[in-house]
This record gives C-alpha cells, structure tokens and sequence, in this order.
C-alpha cells in the first residue's frame, strides 16, 4: 500500500478538529474575531476607504493632494517625524540612564522612580503640559515672576518636546529596567574575570545585550509621541502634529476627507513602527532566553557613578513631581501668575457647571472595565493557549491597536457608526467601545505573558480530569493569572479615565468627558478650571485605584504597573 | 470500570515548521487488556508521548482509531474521555489546596459533598498523604506532590489511567520508591495503566507488557522477559540493557533450532526460527551470560577493566574481527580478576543467547 501524503496545510487543518469538536471554544473563538473586526478593522477600514473614494463615486488620490498640498500639512508631516525622532531619542537616552541607576546603581529614593513611572498614566496625558505653561508660560511662575520675563512663550518645539520627553521617558525606562534585572549577574562578571573593565563591561557586554532593548524602547516612544494628542493641542502652538492636525481639519476646518487623508498617512507610520518593533527588533532579544538571574545582583555603590548617574536622576524625578504637584496648587490659586491667594472658585465653578462629565466619565469607565478585563484574558488564552487559523489575525489586530492613533480611530468609529448598519454615535455605548478596544492590548500583553510562565499541563490536568474549556478558563486559567487580570482591570479604568484622543471624536451634548472638558478649559485660558478638574480627576483614578488594590491584597493579588 | 483500549493503524503527522510534514507516529496497532499495565518505553522523540495524549484527547490522530471500551472516541474532546494522566510536572493546581486538588475531577461531576469528602479521604490514606488536606502544593516535597498527582487521577475511578513520564523529576532512590509504589497501587484496584518512559528499570519492573517505540514505529511488543532475552530487533536489544551485537552466519537451521558461526565457532541455539542456511544474522548476547576464561571460547584481548563493586566490567576486542564484546562478571572478589592486555577466551551461555536477522 503506497504511503499516504500529507500537506502542512490539511495537517493544519485537521489540527483544527480540536476547535471544531469544542463548541464552546470554537464560539469563543468567532466571537472575538467578530467583535475584533467591527470594532477595530472596520473602523480603520472606513478611514481608508473614506480617503480614497470621492464624493461622487470612483476611487481618487484627491483628497490626499488637496491635503498635502497645504503647504502647512507638509509642515505638519515633517514636524510630526521630527519630533518624534528627538523625543523618542531623547526619551530612551533617560529612560536607560533610570533603569541603570534603578538596576545596578545603591541609591536613596529609589521608590521614587516608580512614582514618576505612574504619574503620567494616572494623569490626564497633557497634565504636564499644562504644568509647563504654569512655570514658563506668559503667566509663568518661573518665567514671569521668578526670572521676570514678559511674554515668555512656552508654545512650540521646545516646550512640546521636553512636556513630551518628560511624559514618555518612563516606558523607556520601564522596559529596559525590566530586561536590565533578568540580565544574569554572571555575565558581567565572567567579563570582569576575563580582564575587562568596568566600562568595557558596559560596552562589551551589557550594550549589546540591550541593543533590541533600546530599539524596542525608542519605538514605543515613537508610536506614544506620533499618537499623542493632547500635549500638541495645549502647548504646541503653531507648532502643529498629525494627531492633533487630524482633529482639527476634520473638526475644524469640516473637511473629513482631508482628514481621511491625514489620519492615513500618520496610521501608515504609526503601523510602520509597530510592524518594525513587533516583528523585526521584537524577535532579537537575547535577555528573554535566559531566563530568570541565577541569584541577586551585588548593586554598585562606588560614590563617584552613583553621583554621576544617580543625582541627574533624582532631579529629574523631583522636577516632574513638582509638575505633578503643581495641578492641586494651581487649582486653589485665584489667578495664576497674577493673583495667587488661596480660592476654592474654581471649584465652586465646577459644581455649578454640573458634574454629569465628572460621573459619565467614572461610570463608564467602569463599565469598560470588565468587559476589557474578561475580553483582554480570553484573547491572551487563544493567543498563547490554542492552535487554530486566524490566530494570528486575533493577535495582529488586538495588539494593533496599541499602535493606532487614538484620533485615526476615533475619526474611524465616527466614520463606520454614524449609519446603518450600527448607529452608534452620540450613545454611551460607543464611548464604553473605544475604552475597551483602545486599553484592551496592555491587558492582554500582561496576560500572554503570564499564561507563557504557566505550565501548559495544569489547563491539560484540569479539562482531564473533566472540565470543559468555559470551567478550565474560569477555575484554572484566571486564578492562575489573576494578578495579570486584575493589573488589567485597573490599568484599563486608568486609561480610560484619562483618555482623551480617540474619544474627542465620540463626546456628544449628552455624554462629555472629563478630559475634553479639561482641554476646553485649557483652551479658553481657564488654567484653574483645568487644574481643578484635573485634580478631580487624579483623585478618583488614586480613590478607584486605592480601594481595588487594597481589596484584592486583601485576597492576597498583587496588583503591578503594567507600562513595563 | 477497568476498561480496554484498543489501537488500530495510528498515525499522527504534524505540520512542520520548514513546510515539510512530521511523522511522529505511524502504523501503530495496540491491544491493552482490562487491568494491563502496558508500558511505553523509547528514546526522546520516538512518539511515545504522542500515542499517549491521542488516547488523552490533547492530540487528533491524523489517521487510524482508538477505541477504549467499546467507544471510539477520536471525536471526544478529553474532558469526555474515561481517561486521567499523571502528568510529568504532576501539573497540580497551585491555587488549591491538596484536598481541592484531587476534589477537583469530583466536584466536576457534581457528586454530593459527603461523597467526595469520603472518596477523597480514602484515595488520600491509599496514597498515604492523609493529614495534608490543607496544604498548599508547594509546600510538599516532589514525592508528596507526586502522590497527589496519582491520587488526583485514582479518585476519579477512570477506565483507563494515563502516565506521562511521572517519575523523571523525582531523585533516583525516591524514584524507586515511587516505582515500588505504583505497582502496588496499581495492582491492588487493578486499573488498566498506559505508562510512558524512556527508563527501562521503570518499564522493566511495572509493567505486564512493554511497547518498545522507535522513529515512530513499535519495534516489539512483549513481555519484559520476552524484550530483554528475545529482543525482536538491534534497536530492542541495545535499548533494553547492554546487549553485544555480534555479526554471524547460520550454518545450519532447521524449525526448532538454529545453528551459527562465529568467528570459526558454533553455537546451537534452540528457538523457533526461519533462518536459511548460509544466511548472514546477528547473534546478541549480554554482557553477564558471558564469561572469561583462560582458554576454550572466542579468543581475544582485555582493552578495560574496571571494578565497579557489584561487578566488574570488562571490554574484549575479539580476535580476527573488528568487534569488541562487553562482559560482566558478577561478585568479581571472588575471581580471577584480568588486566588491560590478558589475553583471554571468552565463553558464552547458549541458552541466554538470541539470534535475529
């Protein structure tokens, strides 16, 4: 009897029997592709397609020449990448200088880097735009009162750069310290013992180690920086970047096939970048494959690098907690940079205005935040956990959206719910989408990586010994993962409390929003009325924050910053 | 219920990384009994582990059945099979406590609370971890958590009981314990076990049959008297024990014997044979059926000899052949002891010899 031949393409398929015979699993399955495909592809799809069909029918490249031929949307590109090389370059320069001191240096305050690691996500994400404008703005308390300038002019290059490099510097910092501690001790010092000095250790061993680490890092900077949105709008001034410009030629200026157009070309770098960072530098690291340190490593406490790389850090550090700090004080002072008695009008004035965006925002985001928990977990299982086609599709989306501009969505869930067969717009509905699907993909890192440390017989043990895939997900797998679960509940309220890009888009009379409100505060020049909102706002994020933590240590889950 | 399991034309293809397919099992056909304990014994990556999550339900057969009981259960996904696995990393739930862990497979049934407290107490004092109820899995050393592993997959009373290598992270005197331990268990509920390994002591002293696998494909199946003194191929005879495997000719062969030559001496083996005179075969012979002498057998010279307390061990490069031949010579204080360099003879036991093709 001749030899059957097997293609890899019917094994694969045969291996898909495994789905198709668990009917519970294979519903789980289509669902999150449904749910994946509406609310992220096919918004991104209506952009697409927005910018290259024209009005009367027929496909054009119109609406991009009418958009980059303004001679100020060319500026805008150019300004856009610009930027974001010098801050992500700057940013990954900081953010590796903290994690060293934080990984190898026996410095004081320590704890303090990790204060400044959570400020900017517990924040509205131009609070320290806005604390810049307070220092060295034309009202400044540096610039005007300390110094004595008149008209000093914070907007532009300078501020929006260093606003940003300050509020991005932390994810630099908190991935390279990460690969940083699983760094094996003993290859520093086979190094050492093999004649080397400390410095060359540092070039020889240690830098190259970190290379795909620092690539990894100055690319997720690049896609935050290309994405943000807020920090442009409050202190950018003329200075304007894709993200924000975006907004305002489809806002602004009503034209929303420019704006097609705009969000295209920024979506195409943003992903561009992701792709790079996903695939090309995501696959070099060296550190992963070691695992963990075979023991503890002896920190340096030679007085002269200590000094040398740790006071510049503390510096920095107490100069962003003084930024941070600034937003309360501002908030009970008459009027900035004139008048700084005590007040409480700004929040008096608050009250008045109504606090429907203050609960709107709280309740919705808590709404989201099982439902992006839960959904967050059940994709990170399928990615880790099951072998079927269109896997890398539920993988490839879900962590897309980390790299989408929040205002290329937004424009987007605008685009694709505003008619049948989905009517979204103006409903709470749509905003509760946007934070799922815009702070899902964190979770869902959190969660792969927690399931990839989880040995894959004890799911095996559990549906063995009986157990169908919904009681294995829910009596093994999330106990198993329950701090990577609960990190993801919390961080995903956080940022959905402080987002702002994509849902600036979603807002309607009937549902404001913290954060937008802020920035038409700021935009208005009522400095006080921003801070106290955003003062409100910090202090529900650390109250919602404060009561889960403490709950769930006391049934004994560690709740972690997921930004590394 | 102590169930049958029957294997029929088994093959499992995966698709390759490279675009070219695997083939980790193919042609495999198995009989287990009610109550057998069969073993699975071969190297790395022969596709032991493979037959054995098929018969779990974590693997699809790419072709063939399986049948336990009367049921083919191909279509079934594991949690509706009649099996339970020990599994190598004993897989116990970390977030429950040993109580919870082995209630787990109960619970899932629904049974009243009284029922499982009780199946599990006894299940517990059968594998002597009565008391530990409340600990946490870390907290037990690797042999406690290998009891609970086996007590995990006993309480569930399954018709056939699955073990994936469950001894090869335990230390060598613990493993023999545990091996001891086993077969104890085993034989007093009398539970059809399918048991994979790659350490022949731990086939040789569990099992009723072994199915010795290689490259995909069983070598032989048999009993661990039949593997070791009737090994159906080289493979077989090297993997179990240390075999020499000496090239021959038959000189003559009849139905019930068989007669060969090697190097100039004749050798009668009685055994049930089909061997053609003049025909080239392969004599295998153990290295304690063979002894040195002084003279009357194969000639050749002493290249080591080592003391290794029980024994001593010796390598002989025989003489007018490329061939050296291991021999062992048990309570070696008792003898004449040979040196690197002693020309000897060496002698070999007829009736512990093996002839294959």
């Amino acid at each position: 009897m001749p030899e059957k031949q097997y293609s890899n393409l019917s094994l694969k398929w045969d291996e898909m029997q495994k789905i198709f015979r668990d009917p519970i699993l294979l519903g789980t399955i289509i669902t999150v592709l449904i749910s994946l495909v509406i609310f992220i592809l096919w918004p991104l799809y209506e952009v697409l397609a927005q910018s290259f069909l024209a009005d009367e029918g027929g496909l054009t490249l119109r609406y991009y020449q009418e958009a980059l031929r303004q001679t100020e949307n060319m500026e805008v590109l150019r300004n856009t990448i610009g930027l974001c090389l010098f801050v992500s370059f700057f940013s990954t320069a900081i953010g590796f200088v903290f994690a060293y001191a934080d990984a190898y240096l026996k410095i004081p305050c320590r704890g303090l880097f990790k204060v400044i690691a959570i400020l900017p996500i517990i924040s509205p994400p131009f609070a320290l735009a806005m604390s810049f404008i307070m220092l060295f703005g034309q009202q400044g308390f540096v610039s005007k009162v300390i110094l004595g300038i008149k008209d000093a002019n914070v907007y532009g290059f300078a501020g929006l750069a260093t606003v940003q490099i300050l509020t991005f510097f932390p994810i630099a910092y908190l991935v390279l310290a990460g690969l940083l501690r699983q760094i094996d001790p003993s290859l520093e010092e086979a190094s050492r013992n093999l004649g080397a000095s400390r410095w060359q250790t540092f070039k020889t061993v240690l830098l190259p180690l970190l290379t795909p680490g620092i690539a990894n890092s100055f690319l997720l900077v690049f896609i935050q920086t290309a994405a943000d949105f807020g920090n442009p709008m409050v202190i950018g001034g003329n200075f304007n970047t894709m993200a924000a410009q975006v907004y305002l030629q489809a806002m602004g200026n009503y034209d929303i096939k420019g704006g097609t157009a705009l969000a295209t070309v920024l979506l195409s770098l943003s992903v561009l970048m992701f792709v790079v960072q996903k695939y090309w530098v995501g696959g070099k690291s060296y550190v992963t494959l070691t695992g963990k340190p075979s023991r503890v490593r002896e920190l340096i406490d030679d007085k002269a690098v200590v000094a040398a790389v740790g006071i510049p850090c503390l510096l920095i550090s107490a100069f962003i907690a003084v930024l941070y700090i600034l937003i309360p004080i501002g908030s009970f002072v008459n009027l900035w940079g004139i008048d700084y008695t005590f007040t409480t009008r700004h929040y008096t004035y608050i009250w008045n205005l109504g606090t429907k965006p203050i609960i709107d925002t709280t309740v919705l985001s808590l709404i989201s935040m099982p439902i992006t928990g839960i959904l967050g977990m059940v994709i990170a299982y399928l990615i880790v956990r099951k072998r079927f086609i269109g896997r890398g599709v539920i993988e490839f989306t879900s962590l897309l959206s980390l790299a989408v501009p929040g205002t290329v969505i937004g424009m987007g869930y605008v685009l694709a719910y505003n008619q049948p067969p989905l009517i979204l717009t103006g409903t709470a509905t749509i905003i509760v989408l946007s934070f799922v699907f815009r702070s899902m993909p964190v979770g869902i890192r959190a969660g792969v990586a927690s399931l990839q440390q989880i040995d894959p017989a004890i799911e095996e043990a559990a549906q063995d010994l009986g157990a169908d895939s919904f009681r294995v997900f829910h009596s093994v797998t999330i106990p198993l993962i329950k701090s990577a679960f609960f990190s993801g509940l919390v961080y995903s309220f956080v940022r959905s409390m402080t987002a702002v890009s994509a849902v600036i888009f979603l807002v309607s009379a009937s549902y404001n929003l913290l954060t937008v409100a802020i920035m038409s505060q700021v935009d208005v020049g009522r400095l006080g009325v921003a801070a106290a909102y955003s003062t409100v706002l910090i202090v529900i994020v650390l109250a919602v924050v404060g009561v889960l933590t403490f709950c769930l240590s006391k049934m004994g889950v560690k709740v972690t910053n997921l930004q590394g | 219920m102590a169930a049958k399991v029957v294997i029929k034309d088994l093959k499992k293809v995966y698709p390759g990384h490279d675009g070219t397919p695997v083939t980790a099992v193919s042609g495999v056909n198995i009989d287990i009994e009610p109550g057998e304990f069969v073993t699975l014994l071969g190297p790395s990556g022969c596709g032991k582990t493979t037959i054995l999550r098929m018969i779990a339900g974590f693997e699809i057969p790419t072709a063939g059945d399986i049948y336990i009981g009367e049921e083919r259960v191909n279509s079934l996904t594991p949690d509706k099979r009649d099996t339970a696995m020990v599994f190598q990393s004993y897989a116990l739930f970390p977030h429950l406590n040993i109580f919870d862990n082995v209630a787990y497979g109960l619970k899932i049934k629904n049974l009243p609370k009284a029922e499982i407290e009780e199946k599990v107490q006894r299940i517990l004092a059968l594998v002597g971890l009565t008391g530990m109820e409340k600990r946490a899995p870390n907290q037990l050393s690797g042999g406690q958590q290998q009891r609970v592993a086996l007590a995990r997959a006993l309480v569930m009373e399954p018709g056939v009981l699955l073990f994936d290598e469950p001894l090869s992270n335990l230390d060598a005197k613990l493993r023999v314990y545990m091996r001891s331990e086993i077969h104890k268990i085993q034989r007093s509920i009398g539970i059809t076990s399918i048991y994979v390994t790659h350490d022949q002591s731990e086939a040789m002293s569990l099992s009723d049959r072994i199915i010795i696998m290689n490259n995909g494909k069983i070598e032989q199946i048999g009993t661990p008297h039949e593997v070791y003194a009737q090994p159906a191929t080289a493979f077989v005879a090297d993997f179990i024990g240390t075999a020499n495997i000496i090239p021959a000719v038959v000189s003559a062969a009849d139905n019930e014997s068989v007669t060969v030559e090697i190097l100039g001496h004749r050798y009668v083996k009685t055994m049930k044979n089909d061997f053609a005179v003049g025909e080239a075969c392969k004599v295998i012979t153990r290295p304690e059926s063979m002894t040195l002498e002084n003279d009357g057998g194969l000639k050749g010279k002493v290249t080591s000899s080592v003391f290794m307390g029980e024994s001593q061990d010796y390598v002989v490069a025989l003489e007018g052949s490329e061939k050296t031949v291991f021999v062992k010579k048990y309570n070696p204080n008792s003898a004449t002891v040979f040196e690197p360099g002693a020309e000897v003879s060496v002698s070999v036991d007829v009736d512990s010899l093996h002839v294959i093709r």
